[in-house]
């Protein structure tokens, strides 16, 4: 965490006995969890165990039936319109296949903020530099690899300055040569500061930038700790059998 | 084995149809000929394509091609009219709200399970009634100037026919928008959930989500089915020849009758329809492979 | 500002979702469609006493039926309504008949064979049904001495639909992998015995929803034949209003007719459709 930062270990997410149904289906089981300014979380689980349930409660992709989610002082209900100030990296990537690179970065800071064409595209730049695409800027995103696909996502996050990013599974849907060059882009960004939630199997990389690790099961919290203690000394034997399926190799 | 891929070669089956195929013509032929005694004269057919004109001494266009140059007038500003509506329908089908979905619904399905030919008698006695002389069209084309007129008539048609000309489109638009509203409601429920789901993440509103990101995407989907709606609209506007709007299929009637030569006209008028239609087909076929390939 | 989580810790949870007003629910939306509707109806009403129309409803009733000394006498209607049914039923036997052999020349090896389906699909796709009515009933009619009209037409409609139900079924064979195919050449299955025991088993369900939607489809363009005085549903209603003068009247009876039954199928083709569907 960077210390020098006057704001940093104030709680900027604050959920308390959070629970969600799909129908009959129990997703999200009294999740308590606080995340402070600066702070890079990574939660691990098996899946369908309510770890995308979760970060998507948190910039309202999905409503909360019961329970508090604060983020940044505001509170989260059902108001339309909430959640959008939060940055998001999706599996899938989900980028407007029907505009350029640098549209889908300006998009946002255009229409949503009233940002002036030449700013946004500006910001975009620089934020696509930061991602090393620069020179894909006028491409189609059909053109690009996964990787490349991806990296603008999280620059396309990134354009609207958000407080807060959460990655679900980013790394996923990549072929396995193109995991590394996302990562890489994920960790500059965890040393600039930024708040982080990374919903991710990738241990290497929760190992290096992690500051509290989470294990779900079943739609609930089961295990929070320091990585250093997380990786080695994992209490609930849960944590310890999924930690054992996806290290063992 | 997979069928339909193998390259085709001469085949027991050829056997069989080139025998029915050949059987038929031989046995339409001996009717024609031998029962029936009719005496082909396709003589009078091109008089009524292209007439002399005296004064301009020069050919100009006669009933028939008239009749079909009404059709595609027709046919085309229905079908503006019709993607206009269809698209607010369409729109309207995916709200979110329930009123807007239950009267675009509504109209769709009063249009989609009504015959057409009902549909038209019922709606165009509504229409020439009530709705045309509100619209006051002749009024507005006699005060265009002759520049004005030069151009309407070139777009609309005649300046005499403008109203039975305005309520063909409009009887015409309304029931191709219930077609094409499913067709949009189609393309917007192609696009995948993820789209909407950047778009919040990207500070969107609903609203800046459908016009930025949905509709761009779902109209290059539905621009191909909705060329193919031009060609139902030619075909379907052979409908409203039962309720007298002077375009191909009525003018055939009229001269089949007059001339008492139902076999020439009507294979004639067939034939104009076959190659304004598959015209169109392949026109579109060529341009949907040409454009858009990036989006995959 | 913000809390420290020792602070909220203490208070109460505020909830998830807000209140919804009384406004929002789905019944206001419903009442307010029904009201639109009802406005709608009135405009029409008034329209036609704006041109001085008279309303004479109580004279619809025996258009249905009559009932002279006990004995009930069917109404044009009604007699029309039974053509319509009659039309579509036979039109729908001799479209599937018509579907099948040009779904069987098309996925056939036999040059011929693909050149007649192509002609024959491309000819009905873009021409006008109303041309091929003239041209079965002016032309073909005569030429091939057919001397019932009601026929020449449930003739000339199976031609047209039988265009689509052959689409329909290559549309359902095609949608069987390929490696279904590829599987029964090695198990030892001729062409024939892959079609039997493996494709249709598997295509049929497929068609089976789309292929009843055709009937629908004959029941509304079976309109189109009272063009050629084919004593269906329309052309009763058209005659009727040439008798009566009672457009307005017959044309929202028949309309609604016509609407009952083809959403009653509808609603079939859509049960039919999720329980395939379900099946899969």
């Amino acid at each position: 965490m960077d210390s020098s930062d006057m704001t940093a270990g104030k709680p900027i997410i604050t959920m308390r006995q959070v629970d969600k149904w799909f129908g009959d289906y129990h997703a999200l089981r009294g999740i308590d969890l606080t995340v402070s300014q600066g702070e890079r979380v990574v939660i691990c689980g098996p899946s369908g165990s309510g770890k995308s349930t979760l970060i998507r409660c948190i910039n309202r992709l999905e409503l909360h039936e019961t329970g508090e989610i604060v983020v940044n002082g505001e509170l989260m209900d059902d108001t339309p319109g909430k959640g959008r100030d939060i940055g998001m990296v999706f599996q899938q990537f989900n980028l407007f296949p029907h505009l350029t690179v640098l549209q889908n970065c300006t998009l946002g800071p255009i229409k949503a903020r009233g940002v002036p064409r030449a700013e946004a595209e500006a910001t975009a730049m620089a934020f696509l530099e930061k991602v090393r695409i620069p020179e894909q800027a006028a491409k189609f995103p059909s053109q690009l690899s996964g990787g490349q696909q991806q990296r603008v996502a999280i620059a396309r996050a990134l354009c609207l300055s958000p407080k807060i990013m959460l990655f679900d599974e980013p790394t996923s849907a990549l072929d396995p040569e193109m995991i590394k060059e996302v990562l890489d882009v994920m960790i500059d960004l965890a040393g600039s500061g930024m708040t982080m939630i990374c919903v991710t199997h990738e241990m290497g990389f929760a190992r290096t930038v992690a500051d509290t690790m989470i294990f779900m099961d079943q739609g609930a919290i089961v295990e929070t700790g320091p990585p250093e203690v997380f990786f080695t000394a994992a209490r609930n034997p849960r944590t310890q059998l999924f930690l054992s399926q996806i290290l063992s190799h | 084995m997979t069928p339909g891929t193998k390259r085709a070669r001469f085949h027991w089956l050829d056997l069989v149809v080139l025998t029915t195929v050949i059987g038929f013509v031989v046995y339409v032929f001996y009717r024609v000929d031998s029962v029936l005694v009719y005496r082909w004269d396709w003589s009078v057919i091109p008089g009524y394509l292209f007439r002399w004109d005296e004064e301009t001494e020069s050919y100009a266009a006669n009933l028939l091609v008239r009749g079909l140059i009404t059709t595609i007038r027709i046919s085309f500003w229905a079908l503006i009219l019709a993607s206009v509506l269809g698209v607010l329908l369409g729109v309207a089908r995916t709200s979110s709200r329930l009123l807007p979905r239950l009267i675009a619904w509504g109209y769709v399905e009063f249009i989609r399970n009504i015959p057409p030919v009902p549909f038209l008698f019922l709606f165009y006695f509504f229409i020439s009634s009530q709705i045309i002389p509100l619209l006051g069209l002749r009024d507005a084309v006699e005060s265009a100037g002759p520049n004005g007129q030069a151009v309407l008539a070139v777009l609309f048609g005649p300046a005499n026919l403008i109203e039975n000309f305005a309520s063909g489109l409009i009887s015409l638009a309304m029931m191709s928008a219930a077609y094409i509203a499913e067709i949009v409601r189609a393309g917007i429920q192609s696009i995948p959930r993820g789209q909407y789901e950047a778009g919040h993440s990207v500070g969107l509103s609903s609203r800046e989500i459908l016009r930025q990101i949905v509709l761009p995407q779902a109209i290059q989907r539905v621009v191909p089915p909705l060329a193919g709606q031009f060609i139902t609209l030619i075909k379907d506007s052979s409908l409203v020849a039962l309720i007298s709007i002077q375009e191909l299929s009525f003018l055939a009637m009229e001269i089949a009758i007059s001339e008492q030569r139902f076999f020439e006209v009507w294979l004639t008028v067939g034939l104009m329809y076959f190659v304004v239609c598959y015209a169109c087909a392949i026109a579109f076929g060529w341009l949907e492979r040409r454009m858009g390939r990036h989006l995959r | 500002m913000t809390a420290t989580l020792d602070d909220l810790g203490a208070a109460p949870l505020r909830p998830a979702r807000r209140p919804r007003a009384w406004w929002q629910a789905p019944w206001v939306d419903v009442v307010q469609f029904l009201l639109l509707a009802g406005a709608l109806f009135w405009l029409a009403w008034r329209g036609a006493n704006a041109i001085d129309y008279r309303w004479q409803w109580s004279r619809v009733p025996a258009f249905f039926y009559r009932e002279i000394d006990g004995e009930i006498i069917w109404g044009p209607l009604i007699w029309g309504l039974q053509v319509t049914l009659y039309i579509a039923a036979w039109g729908l036997v001799l479209t599937l008949a018509i579907g099948l052999v040009v779904a069987i020349l098309r996925l056939s090896d036999s040059l011929s064979g693909r050149i007649l389906s192509r002609v024959y699909l491309e000819t009905i796709r873009n021409t006008p049904l109303l041309v091929q009515v003239s041209i079965f009933y002016f032309v073909l009619q005569p030429i091939l001495g057919i001397n019932n009209p009601l026929w020449t037409g449930i003739l000339c409609l199976a031609f047209f639909e039988g265009a689509f139900a052959s689409e329909i079924m290559r549309a359902g064979i095609n949608a069987v992998p390929r490696g279904q195919w590829e599987a029964s050449q090695t198990v030892g299955l001729s062409r024939a015995g892959a079609y039997r025991y493996i494709v249709l088993p598997q295509a049929l369900p497929l068609m089976l929803p789309p292929l009843t939607g055709i009937l629908v489809n004959l029941i509304k363009h079976s309109a189109i034949l009272s063009f050629v005085a084919v004593f269906e549903l329309t052309t009763e209603a058209r005659n009727l209003i040439g008798d009566t003068f009672m457009s307005f009247e017959i044309w929202f009876v028949v309309g609604a007719m016509y609407l009952v039954i083809t959403m009653t199928l509808s609603a079939g083709v859509s049960w039919l459709e999720r329980r395939v569907a379900a099946k899969r």
